[in-house]
């Protein structure tokens, strides 16, 4: 009885779904000894990887990641294919259509497309113009406008920011910038806009580091502008200091 | 020796039956029986929800189910809410709306996701449909505030209006004071997408007096903290309310005006709104705190502890969206408090207030979701966004909370591994998909290799859709899961070595999905016109902005692919950057 069933799709269960043929790949049922549906990995073991397994990745820049996975393509695959536990042996694989039979060969370098990827990987990653990846981090377009109408001053939990009409365009650049201080592993971040002297920019850096009042001389302030290079604060008058500064570094003068 | 069916009711009696059931996949199930009922069944199915638009053609829809009274569609795939669907990729619901106008007459509702929709589409439906109830354009794009004006002007009984994180063209606020003065019957009105200009406040107060019936209210920023105490007078009756711009000057009067407002709303459950909050302004819900049920925190920008006090002083919260912003060395996410105050929370999503920004010097970090898994039970549904996660908090987050059916995991920054270990992340995400097996949906990150899709195809039967990123190793990831997820019906992936050996070795597999999403993986031309040509049940689309496919070797791979089933056939609408692999279909055009 044949229905025009082009909307109603069977259930699961109840027709076998068609998977590829497991026919060619029966060699490698019996490499491990499993009946059910127990993985040989231990799960909630925590600790390194399994070290049979070439996995361990260093989170370096993405070019190189992408090539230590295309490049090591091949060998990992093997072994990978050896480990892995398979399927069920009494599962029901009915015929199918399959348009290549899955082996363990290796990839056919050749015209192994993943020997492209990997050329391309860098320039697909920075399709962007540089500005970073395409839709990631996977924030929906609107609220990306929210984000960036942070309105100044927000740090303040008591301050009330002032309303503009009532009408939320107050769409104003963040005005956080980083802070390092030599010898000190964790940046910090200052909000510029509430500071308008370096001596109150000094002093409130100066409680943010710890740094006691007794010897204001031990630290100078410098800075790095648009261009890059690292200038000394007290050398520039306040206003070019802040039109022009990325970020903030206290060093220890010398002498 | 003859069978005598002793027992065949009347249609009447078998319609009345299935009068009841309501749900598609029941009511599918029921087609199926036989012949007759599936002839009855056809006949009165009064709601159709179709997936993918392009599955299907309007004609065919028709031509079964003649008596549907409410719709819903799904148009752009969804990695279109992030950019990777260009521009005039498609979804156009015009046609759909010109073929029901002819045959479905008393058609109710329409329910529309990631459509376009345009002022010719909205003036069709005001025209055509005179039992009109149900507008929902949830995700939409492509219209103006002309079509809305058209909708309001012609829909008498119009009881939903919902234009939920949809695209308006702002063309005048006017458009509100379009519903005549005879429309009583609003439940629910959705505007928070609107910008500045686009609402007419007093027509919206005159609006709101005249529909007693009105639960659902979200407004737009465009409408000031000073405003929200007349709305709400107007409507106490409220369930659901979603407030406008939240600033505002500290002023006694205003505050109290405001407090009381929102004490006289006894059935208010669910908040949402709060742009630009001012905290000063956030004890003026301490009233109603003990009812809510939800609470939509994440256009708030101001992170505070009166926000994370607000929090506390919600026991009954199930559902809360929060917007995390770490000011300063100390982590306070205030999801510990969250975990303390409020046991009954179901549904967790935080964003980061600064997703695409300098990355801050305190990372958003796992204990805050590690603190709710311990203390909120009850949890089911999860978005979280951080920039370090271990595969120890993965799996004590997996045993605290088995009940997970969503869990979406986004560590900022991709292939970042197990802070502690700096291994991946194949065991934690394992741990979850073992221990939730009720898990229907997930999303990944981080570092992973194909172990971790071992996991998922050996776990994750009930899974039916899952997002990955900038993960696996190999075809064998891909091969898991398509292999090994009984139940799965959408896959989007991108950034991801996966070739051609899975896709083509598990062809059979596609026809059962609604779709799948490749985008900058290893996929080459030469095996999607094979797949294009072999499978004719599906739609093999290939999307390229820069240059046709064709024009480079057949073993180069393609930018973006999207293939899911059809018995629609090749689409139309294509624009010039979306290339068809069916056979039928000329390549090049």
């Amino acid at each position: 009885m044949e229905l025009q069933l082009g909307l109603a799709l069977p259930p699961p269960p109840l027709i076998p779904i068609e998977t590829f043929d497991l026919n060619s790949y029966g060699n490698y049922e019996t490499r491990e000894a499993l009946g059910s549906n127990a993985l040989s990995w231990p799960l909630l073991k925590l600790g390194p990887a399994d070290n049979d397994i070439n996995n361990i990745h260093h989170h370096n820049s993405s070019s190189s990641s992408s090539s230590s996975s295309s490049g090591g393509g091949a060998g990992c695959k093997k072994r990978s294919f050896d480990e892995a536990p398979f399927f069920d042996e009494k599962r029901n694989v009915p015929k199918t259509l399959h348009l290549l039979l899955w082996t363990n060969q290796p990839n056919d370098e050749d015209d192994d497309p993943s020997n492209v990827l990997h050329e391309n990987s860098s320039s697909a990653i920075f399709k962007n113009d540089g500005e970073g990846l395409v839709g990631w981090p996977p924030v929906k377009t609107w609220r990306k406008k929210v984000h960036h109408q942070i309105p100044n001053g927000g740090a303040e939990n008591n301050r009330l920011p002032k309303v503009e009409n009532g009408i939320g365009g107050r769409a104003s650049k963040s005005t956080y910038v980083k802070v390092k201080m030599e010898g000190v592993p964790i940046a910090r971040k200052i909000d510029l806009s509430v500071h308008h002297s370096f001596e109150g920019l000094t002093n409130t850096l100066m409680r943010m580091f710890g740094i006691s009042d007794g010897n204001p001389k031990i630290f100078k302030l410098t800075y790095q502008d648009r261009e890059g290079d690292w200038l000394l604060a007290e050398d520039v008058p306040w206003r070019t200091f802040i039109r022009s500064l990325k970020c903030l570094k206290l060093i220890r003068s010398r002498g | 020796m003859q069978k005598e069916m002793a027992y065949s009711f009347p249609d009447e009696v078998l319609k009345h039956v299935f009068s009841f059931i309501q749900s598609d996949k029941d009511r599918n199930a029921v087609s199926l029986v036989c012949k007759s009922w599936y002839e009855i069944e056809r006949w009165c199915r009064r709601k159709v929800f179709i997936g993918n638009c392009y599955a299907v053609s309007p004609r065919m829809v028709i031509r079964r189910f003649p008596e549907v009274r409410s719709i819903e569609l799904k148009g752009k795939p969804h990695f279109a809410d992030f950019n990777l669907v260009p521009d005039g990729w498609g979804g156009y619901v015009l046609q759909w709306i010109a073929e029901m106008a002819g045959a479905y007459p008393w058609l109710g509702e329409i329910r529309l996701k990631r459509m376009v929709v345009t002022d010719e589409s909205l003036e069709l439906i005001a025209k055509s449909f005179k039992n009109f109830k149900v507008l929902v354009l949830f995700s939409c794009e492509g219209f103006s505030t002309d079509g809305l004006a058209a909708i309001a002007a012609s829909c008498k009984n119009l009881r939903e209006l919902d234009l939920r994180e949809s695209e308006v063209d702002d063309l005048s606020g006017h458009w509100l004071a379009q519903f005549p003065e005879t429309c009583t019957s609003l439940v629910s009105l959705n505007i928070s997408c609107l910008g500045s200009d686009e609402v007419s406040f007093s027509a919206l107060e005159r609006l709101v007096d005249r529909c007693p019936n009105l639960r659902s209210l979200q407004l737009n920023r465009a409408v000031t903290l000073d405003k929200i105490a007349n709305i709400l007078r107007r409507a106490p009756q409220l369930v659901d309310f979603g407030t406008g711009n939240y600033a505002a000057e500290l002023q006694p009067d205003v505050f109290s005006n405001l407090a009381g407002a929102f004490s006289s709303c006894k059935e208010l459950k669910s908040l949402s709104g709060f742009w630009d909050v001012v905290p000063a302004y956030l004890p003026a819900l301490y009233s109603i705190c003990p009812r809510l049920t939800s609470l939509n925190l994440s256009y708030a920008t101001i992170q505070s502890p009166d926000l994370i006090k607000l929090v506390s002083h919600c026991p009954r919260l199930q559902r809360l969206l929060f917007l995390i912003q770490v000011l300063d060395y100390v982590e306070d996410s205030g999801l510990e408090e969250l975990a303390s105050s409020c046991k009954d929370l179901q549904e967790l999503r935080v964003f980061p207030s600064d997703p695409f920004g300098v990355e801050p010097n305190v990372s958003l970090t796992e204990q805050g979701l590690v603190a709710v898994s311990l203390g909120c039970p009850k949890l089911q549904s999860v978005l979280y966004f951080c920039r370090r996660m271990s595969n120890a908090a993965l799996v004590t987050i997996a045993q605290n909370c088995p009940n997970l059916t969503r869990f979406r995991l986004c560590i900022i920054e991709p292939k970042t591994p197990d802070y502690l270990t700096l291994d991946p992340l194949d065991a934690g995400f394992g741990a979850i998909v073992e221990h939730c097996k009720d898990l229907r949906r997930l999303s990944l990150s981080g570092l992973l290799t194909d172990h971790v899709f071992e996991y998922i195809g050996t776990y994750g039967k009930k899974l039916e859709m899952l997002s990955v990123a900038f993960a696996g190793d190999s075809d064998l990831g891909l091969h898991h899961v398509l292999s090994g997820c009984e139940s799965l019906r959408k896959l989007e992936i991108r950034d991801c070595p996966f070739g051609d050996k899975a896709l083509l070795a598990n062809a059979a597999k596609l026809e059962t999905m609604r779709s799948l999403w490749m985008s900058s993986c290893a996929v080459s031309f030469g095996a999607c016109k094979l797949l294009g040509q072999k499978m004719p049940k599906l739609n093999v689309e290939v999307i390229d902005e820069t240059e046709p496919p064709d024009s480079r070797p057949e073993s180069y791979p393609v930018d973006k692919l999207y293939i899911y089933k059809s018995v629609a056939g090749p689409r139309f609408d294509m624009p010039p950057f979306v290339w068809s692999m069916d056979e039928a279909v000329k390549i090049l055009h």
